[in-house]
């Protein structure tokens, strides 16, 4: 039987190799199939959309001030915030940055501990108040199925053990199974990210053009209605 | 598996619900809905190319709802059920569950979704509940296409017999009918309307103007909305104004085959949509001409503008919105306003398919500007102004009046009469319609017309009358 440390050698190591190439290779599988499916299926149609305008667009996200509209400002800030904090705090961490040291030899610059701190905990409470929208606002809630509710509390995880294990003084369970299931629970993200809503983090570039799927295929009109109704098809 | 049903529906259809539509059909075959609405899926998924949208929607809506807040619908009512992103959520569902293997898997795994007869009469109200004006497409962080789903849905319900019969009867008659267009005016119709605007325009400016009829090699063929000669004849007359003053009489034409710019293909149809185009493009070659320039009609705009290059194969031609001719007289100088003979408070009201989904946001406003002392602009208002809450055909539809009126439109009432305007600009046919009844309902003090009404009014044209004098002559008939 295998004890503590070496469970935790193990979901550092091999585990996580494993999770992150599933992410990878799930990513790139969706990025690899819109890239070619818009190629053959657009062609040459693919050099008429607006691209400039898609792009003006696409920046005016980088910063969504924008984009506060009356009656959602306060979910839209939360959100925005969100995603800074599980970008950030994740990435730039100073024992993050040693594991990616080990694996991809780059070099982040580390935000620093008490920063990182202030991340996750602001982070911790994105999540409460983003599931506390699904939860108390009847709009959002009739839009949310399981999986919404589901995948932030996964989200949360990472972040409430990480931060516990992290400060032994707070933390009331063993040291070592909190680390534990820190780690399992971000690979486990990683793992799901290409199959569930969260592999917006690359689909969101696809989602953007639908200018492009404006450019309607020529002669796809009268196809369809053949094949369903045959030559004499009638409006 | 490129377009093949990957599951069929297990379950055999159920007699169809007893619950009728807003809007009329027309009678369609009720059998099996279920798996025609599938096989005219299939078939659109087959031969058309959304499948790559519909693979990225459908991994990475994230439903975030901010899309419920930019709706004049959802505004209105509150219902979930008008929320853009539920809607989309139906065909995607649908999508997932029936033309992916993930959907397909987890539906044998979990008791998932299914395509019931509630489902078909669920969307065959929520999708024509939106006037696919895209409002929230600007908001929705993923920049999920609301109105293109709204539209790929009511182009399968179409498929299957569920169109209203509004639309469909108006599309039968321009691509099957004898007339060619929506309004089924007759030839004949046409050249007597021309020549009573001519008379009309005779008294009013005092010039006479005889209008161009199937003359070959002129730079435009001109398409308005058919309705237009029946119903907004002011337009018709600035319209004419502009070109006479700028001397371009003899560059212009209308054509006899077809002078009907509207498509509401663009609204349900992508089959149909085409065809419409083949149609006009095939009379601007009839007529040897260079140019379609079209009427104040923001959907007639937007389909002839993206679509004609699209459709046209080599023989297109460049397409050109009359607002766009009008400010390019303007600025070369070419025609004369005069800037005091409109007092009125006026205000602009940017239709979507021009606006939002087009090209046309600031050229009406420096018109405006150039003539008009008091303007004042919605909010809010360019891309982002609200629809007039008939967009998407459903101006066309009667029967939906009330919902047009009072769930529709009211955000847009609400907006006009924050602006306290005498005059409200609407260069598009139905805007126009859906504000002029909208004005009418909310009892708001406010002239809606379009903007050559109001150049009308305030054009020098060469050899007539004055601004001033003509105002001086409304005045006494008025009295």
């Amino acid at each position: 039987m295998f004890d503590m440390e070496q469970w935790i050698e193990f979901a550092k190591g091999p585990l996580f190799a494993f999770a992150f190439l599933i992410m990878i290779l799930g990513l790139a599988r969706l990025i690899i199939i819109q890239a070619y499916s818009l190629i053959t299926g657009k062609g040459r149609r693919l050099m008429n959309a607006p691209w400039r305008k898609i792009f003006k667009d696409a920046l005016t996200w980088v910063i969504p001030v924008r984009h506060l509209i009356p009656g959602t400002k306060f979910f839209s800030i939360v959100s925005f915030l969100f995603h800074i904090g599980i970008i950030i705090a994740p990435l730039f961490l100073a024992d993050h940055i040693v594991l990616w040291e080990g694996f991809f030899k780059v070099g982040l610059p580390s935000i620093g501990y008490f920063l990182a701190d202030f991340l996750t905990l602001f982070t911790i409470a994105c999540i409460f108040i983003l599931l506390g929208f699904r939860f108390l606002s009847g709009r959002h809630r009739s839009m949310s199925t399981p999986m919404d509710y589901t995948l932030l509390v996964l989200i949360f995880l990472p972040f409430a053990t990480g931060f516990l294990a992290s400060h032994p003084s707070i933390n009331p369970f063993p040291w070592d199974v909190m680390l534990l299931i820190h780690l399992l629970s971000a690979e486990l993200l990683f793992v799901i990210i290409p199959f569930t809503k969260l592999a917006h983090i690359v689909l969101f570039a696809f989602d953007r053009i639908s200018a492009i799927h404006w450019q309607l295929r020529p002669g796809a009109g009268d196809e369809v209605a053949k094949a369903l109704y045959g030559e004499e098809a009638k409006v | 598996m490129d377009g093949e049903i990957l599951q069929t529906p297990q379950k055999p259809a159920t007699a169809v619900s007893k619950k009728q539509p807003f809007y009329y059909i027309e009678d369609y075959n009720t059998e099996n809905r279920i798996e025609r609405f599938l096989e005219a899926f299939a078939a659109v998924l087959k031969y058309s190319d959304y499948r790559p949208l519909l693979d990225s929607y459908c991994t990475s809506n994230a439903k975030c709802n901010r899309c419920a807040v930019t709706c004049p619908v959802y505004l209105a009512t509150g219902d979930p059920r008008d929320i853009p992103c539920y809607r989309t959520n139906i065909l995607l569902n649908i999508y997932r569950r029936y033309f992916t293997i993930g959907g397909w898997l987890n539906s044998r795994i979990s008791n998932g979704f299914e395509l019931t007869e509630d489902v078909i009469d669920d969307m065959l109200e929520v999708f024509y509940r939106c006037t696919a004006c895209r409002r929230c497409t600007r908001e929705c962080p993923m920049g999920v296409d609301h109105g293109l789903i709204t539209r790929l849905g009511r182009y399968v319900l179409s498929l299957i017999g569920i169109v209203p019969k509004a639309l469909q009867v108006s599309v039968r008659e321009q691509l099957e009918g004898e007339t060619h267009n929506t309004s089924k005016v007759p030839k004949v119709a046409l050249l007597n309307t021309l020549e009573f605007l001519s008379e009309e325009i005779e008294e009013t400016l005092g010039v006479k103007m005889e209008f161009p009829v199937d003359k070959p090699n002129r730079e435009y063929v001109f398409f308005c909305a058919v309705s237009d000669y029946l119903m907004e004849p002011e337009t018709l007359m600035g319209n004419a104004a502009v070109l006479y003053a700028s001397g371009d009489w003899d560059k212009w034409t209308i054509g006899t085959s077809n002078y009907d710019g509207i498509n509401y293909g663009l609204f349900y149809s992508d089959w149909h949509l085409e065809n419409i185009i083949k149609q006009l493009v095939s009379e601007v070659t009839r007529l040897k001409g260079r140019t379609l320039l079209i009427g104040e009609c923001g959907h007639a705009s937007r389909s002839a503008h993206d679509f004609v290059p699209m459709f046209a194969g080599k023989e297109t031609y460049p397409v050109v919105n009359f607002m766009e001719y009008t400010l390019d007289c303007i600025r070369k100088g070419k025609i004369k306003l005069d800037p005091d003979v409109i007092t009125e408070r006026v205000t602009y009201h940017d239709p979507c398919n021009i606006a939002r989904s087009g090209w046309i946001v600031e050229q009406p406003r420096e018109i405006l500007k150039s003539f008009v002392k008091n303007f004042v602009d919605m909010t809010p208002n360019g891309q982002n102004n609200f629809c007039c809450g008939g967009g998407g055909g459903l101006v066309s539809i009667d029967e939906i009046h009330d919902f047009r009126m009072n769930i529709g439109g009211r955000v847009k009432a609400e907006q006009l009469i924050q602006t306290g305007a005498d005059i409200c600009i609407a260069p598009c046919a139905n805007c126009k319609k859906q504000l002029k009844e909208l004005v009418e309902h909310y009892k708001i003090p406010c002239k809606v017309m379009g903007l050559h009404d109001l150049i009308l009014k305030a054009i020098y044209v060469p050899g007539g009358k004055s601004p001033k004098e003509r105002q001086e002559m409304a005045a006494v008939y008025e009295m």
